[in-house]
């Protein structure tokens, strides 16, 4: 091809106006800010979750290891209250299991479909951006050729500009307008999608905290029934501790 | 004196501030380019935008928090006034109606102090001396709200159980909800407790509103510091009222009479009654110890055997409620709350995160520090303690070894006579002090385990009421928990549904092909192409690619190329091997798609007349609906040859791109309309027909309508 080789420049004529310009990177900028909050808050729970499960199994070893203990075996009441506790603990495991399951399905897994929209809109606003820079230089190309002497090969090529940059222009312009439309919206659904998250992990927690509050009561009503205050265990422990440490077999280093 | 110098200053700051804007402008008007000073500006006036809409926010949290304080002291005046006189008027009056009612006073005298003295303060709510006033209102008073919370929530437990005693009894049920319909129109409520939990939920509020409004302040505020401090002094006063609620549900229980606990038969526990149990516990004590047990020593086998097996219990839970700390830290460490999805409006979401702020601020940091205290610090201790009694178990048993060598001796020496008694005064001390600490030790051991039980319930209680607080006012509360899951369930698979589609609808648009202008060199080149591999196999270049290895080639945006092979020689898929209309190379997959010719005509003859209503125009993409719009009122057309043509035989002719050319015909011999016979230079052949270019004859007008 023959044609001259010429900058890509920026075209005189204002493409986009400052305001519309302004707009879009508002609208996106609040869907950056919402992908990155969407994807903390999901990276949070899961780690949050995780670590639930974890605590909720390390209290049933507490009790399975208690229970498998030989002082079970010397003692009846010593066996039936670790036999309680243990209980206690795997129904305690059970319900908590539960409780993640449907935080899983109604919180976690909705907050993870819900990023994945962000890379597909976020590749849609780069080829807008590239779809801008083609409209930008095509039309600087224009421009270059309107402003030369008109002659005949001149108003070949500056026909052949014009038409070049007629399909680009369209298409920038509808990606233009298909994101401005969609940006706000899919910003907007955020209320309805995530209202339904929000009650079901209000309501896990309240199914669970209640079981969790029935089967302690009961427990503590069978092993604790000294019902002492904070101080008062504090106060029992110290001074069991320094009764040991009063006999001469205790080491006093 | 004070406030004055700080509105100083902040006018002060002000005026800096638009100087400096003034000034920057100025510097900016000396620039060549205006586009550049416009963007300054534009960040300028970005940033001071973010500015105004965190300050509009922080002010409407301001007067959130003073706006719900009203409504909340409205609706306890109208329960304990309206609708409590209301319920004594009944015949019989529901029993013990005024324990409903205790507590209420001291709470609603406090909100109604608070109210009043900000009230008082001529200062309007945008001012920024108002916030220090709402700060400096709140620490006067949070003494008193600690201590009236604090008996409320005590107490509270108190009154749902008596509600649910009334529900029990239908017919003063359904007269109490009668009255509290009626008395209270306006409010959607139903029962006492929807008005009588509402101290509950306001006591945890406070250090949401606070820190939501410290979350919208600047750091630079004046008033900053004593935010901060007032938002933490909120959260310590909730740390505090659960403490005091814990101490007076535990003192209230005491009052029970004492049976033979399960703790006093522990007590009794002791190293002789094991030994009398010998002969199975003999065995036992010889499979967990390894220890051979001999005759004489069975008692002490029996004790040490104990111990062992205790100090085994002791430091497995130790390492295991060690675990148990650390996953509870992590769980703390996470925190999903400080997540903005810009949803401070929506009540569910707002609920939900009143519940996860009060979980990891107060009440499972308070769960953890009893844990440590109660449960976690006294097993440590004891563990460390082991130590002796342990040591000396097994320097015990070596001086036996020697003992028995000796034993059966009549005549002793001195040396022999020393390690007799080494012996002996071992044995007798750990046979006397060993029961004691076996008996103190379990005695510990179960302490523990009755607190961690204890704590266990505690949190829960907690967590309970809590959450249950928020529960009549979310939208889908009545269903059972089968329906509520199915909903959640159901609404949450139509929500994905809708971002898959969503989502699938914004990758069809980017997958379109890319819209292009062909010119002649491409067209020419997919004709080539399209004639030797098949249109199926014509993909299109989304980017340029630059080949760095053997074989690869370098190509621009938008070039064709038919695809030969979809892998490399070794199995690659993501390496295709293509024809790039002469040269062949590879190519990134990833970097090709698909072309589609959507019309397979002919390109347009250069006819006079063009009527603009052909199928596609001569470019072969995508673009719906595109037409070229060539006028066609005054045919005062001419003929251009668009590029450069080099004849390849004596039928037809060179072209040099933008000379005038007529056109004799406009299709060959055959018909075929991809060739036209033109007149150039005098000289008469067949060129492309897409290499020439009609426009009109007026070229000198530049404002030919070409659009």
């Amino acid at each position: 091809m023959s044609w001259i080789p010429f900058k890509i420049g920026q075209p005189r004529k204002q493409i986009v106006s400052k305001t519309v310009e302004r707009d879009f990177e508002r609208e996106y900028e609040k869907l950056q800010k919402l992908e990155e909050q969407t994807k903390k808050l999901h990276k949070d729970m899961k780690k949050s979750t995780e670590a639930d499960l974890a605590m909720s199994k390390a209290a049933v070893k507490i009790s399975g290891d208690l229970l498998s203990n030989p002082l079970c075996e010397q003692d009846q009441a010593f066996l039936e209250s670790m036999n309680a506790l243990d209980t206690a603990m795997k129904r305690m495991d059970a319900f908590n299991q539960e409780k993640v399951n449907q935080i899983q399905k109604t919180v976690i897994d909705p907050l993870k479909k819900y990023s994945n929209v962000f890379p597909s809109l976020n590749m849609a606003v780069k080829r807008r951006e590239q779809a801008l820079q083609d409209y930008k230089r095509l039309q600087s190309k224009v421009e270059k050729y309107e402003e030369k002497e008109k002659t005949g090969p001149i108003m070949v090529k500056l026909h052949q500009a014009r038409e070049e940059l007629k399909p680009v222009r369209e298409d920038f312009e509808a990606k233009n307008k298909q994101l401005l439309d969609e940006m706000p919206k899919f910003y907007n659904s955020r209320i309805d999608y995530f209202q339904p998250s929000f009650e079901a992990l209000i309501r896990a927690q309240v199914v669970y905290f209640t079981e969790m509050h029935n089967i302690f009561t009961d427990l503590t009503d069978q092993i604790d029934q000294g019902g002492l205050t904070d101080e008062q265990r504090k106060q029992e422990n110290e001074a069991k501790l320094n009764e040991l440490r009063a006999l001469s077999i205790v080491a006093d280093d | 004196m004070a406030n004055s110098l700080k509105a100083n200053v902040t006018l002060k700051a002000k005026k800096e501030i638009r100087e400096e804007k003034e000034g920057a402008r100025e510097m900016d008007d000396t620039l060549d380019e205006p586009a550049e000073e416009e963007d300054d500006e534009e960040e300028r006036k970005a940033r001071a935008a973010a500015r105004e809409r965190a300050a509009q926010r922080q002010l409407m949290t301001i007067e959130e928090l003073v706006q719900t304080e009203r409504n909340y002291l409205k609706h306890l005046h109208l329960c304990t006034v309206t609708i409590h006189s209301n319920l004594q008027k009944l015949q019989p009056p529901p029993p013990n109606l005024e324990n409903m009612f205790q507590h209420i006073d001291e709470v609603m005298d406090v909100s109604s102090r608070l109210l009043s003295l900000l009230d008082q303060t001529q200062i309007h709510h945008s001012d920024p001396k108002y916030l220090e006033t709402l700060c400096d209102s709140f620490l006067s008073l949070s003494q008193d709200i600690e201590m009236a919370y604090k008996e409320y929530l005590a107490n509270y437990n108190n009154i749902t159980a008596l509600e649910n005693s009334y529900k029990q009894k239908e017919a003063l049920w359904v007269e109490m909800v009668r009255i509290v319909k009626s008395s209270a129109p306006d409010v959607n409520a139903s029962t006492l407790s929807f008005f009588l939990v509402m101290p509950v939920q306001r006591i945890a509020r406070y250090p949401l509103l606070l820190q939501t409004i410290q979350k919208h302040t600047d750091p630079g505020h004046p008033a900053y510091p004593l935010l901060e401090h007032t938002a933490h002094t909120a959260v310590q006063i909730n740390c505090r009222i659960n403490e005091y609620k814990r101490f007076r549900e535990v003192a209230d229980k005491y009052k029970k009479t004492e049976n033979l606990t399960i703790k006093d038969k522990i007590n009794r526990l002791s190293g002789h009654s094991i030994a009398k149990k010998t002969a199975r516990f003999s065995q036992y004590i010889k499979h967990e110890t390894g220890m051979v047990p001999k005759l004489k020593d069975e008692e002490f086998d029996a004790l040490a055997g104990f111990f062992f097996v205790l100090e085994r219990g002791v430091s497995e839970l130790h390492d295991n409620l060690e675990a148990y700390l650390h996953h509870l830290q992590r769980f703390l460490r996470c925190r999903p709350e400080e997540a903005d999805l810009d949803l401070e409006g929506e009540k569910t979401a707002l609920f939900s995160k009143e519940i996860t702020v009060a979980l990891r601020q107060w009440i499972y940091p308070s769960y953890e520090e009893r844990l440590k205290t109660l449960v976690f610090k006294p097993l440590s201790s004891l563990q460390e303690l082991m130590a002796g009694p342990r040591n000396l178990i097994r320097k015990r048993q070596d001086k036996l070894l020697d003992y028995e060598l000796i034993e059966e001796k009549s005549n002793l020496s001195f040396e022999e006579q020393a390690i007799a008694n080494t012996y002996k005064t071992m044995n007798t001390l750990l046979l006397t002090e060993l029961p004691q600490f076996n008996g103190k030790a379990l005695q510990i051991l179960w302490a523990s385990l009755e607190a961690f039980s204890a704590l266990q319930r505690d949190l829960a209680a907690d967590m309970e009421q809590l959450a249950t607080s928020f529960t009549h006012q979310l939208p889908h509360s009545y269903l059972e928990d089968g329906e509520f899951w199915k909903w959640a369930e159901t609404s949450v698979l139509e929500g994905s549904r809708r971002m898959e589609s969503l989502c699938q609808s914004v990758q069809d648009e980017l997958n379109a092909p890319i819209v292009q202008a062909l010119n002649t060199v491409c067209e020419q080149r997919l004709k080539a192409l399209t004639a030797k591999h098949g249109s199926e196999k014509i993909f299109q270049l989304t980017g340029p690619v630059v080949g760095t290895r053997d074989l690869d080639l370098t190509l621009n945006k938008g070039e064709l190329v038919a695809v030969i092979s979809e892998m490399d020689t070794r199995g690659d898929r993501r390496r295709w091997l293509v024809d790039a209309g002469g040269p062949r190379g590879y190519v990134p997959a990833s970097k090709l798609a698909r072309y589609h010719q959507i019309t397979s005509d002919p390109p347009q003859s250069p006819h006079l007349n063009v009527i603009p209503s052909g199928p596609g125009p001569r470019r072969h993409s995508y673009t719906p609906g595109a037409q070229p719009l060539l006028t066609t009122t005054t045919p005062c057309f001419q003929v251009y040859a668009g590029y450069d043509f080099t004849a390849r035989s004596a039928h037809e002719v060179s072209l040099r791109a933008g000379e005038q050319v007529r056109v004799v015909e406009p299709h060959d011999k055959r018909g075929n309309k991809d060739w036209s016979l033109v007149e150039a230079r005098g000289q008469r052949g067949y060129v492309p027909s897409n290499y020439l270019a009609i426009l009109p004859s007026v070229i000198a007008s530049p404002t030919f309508p070409y659009r």
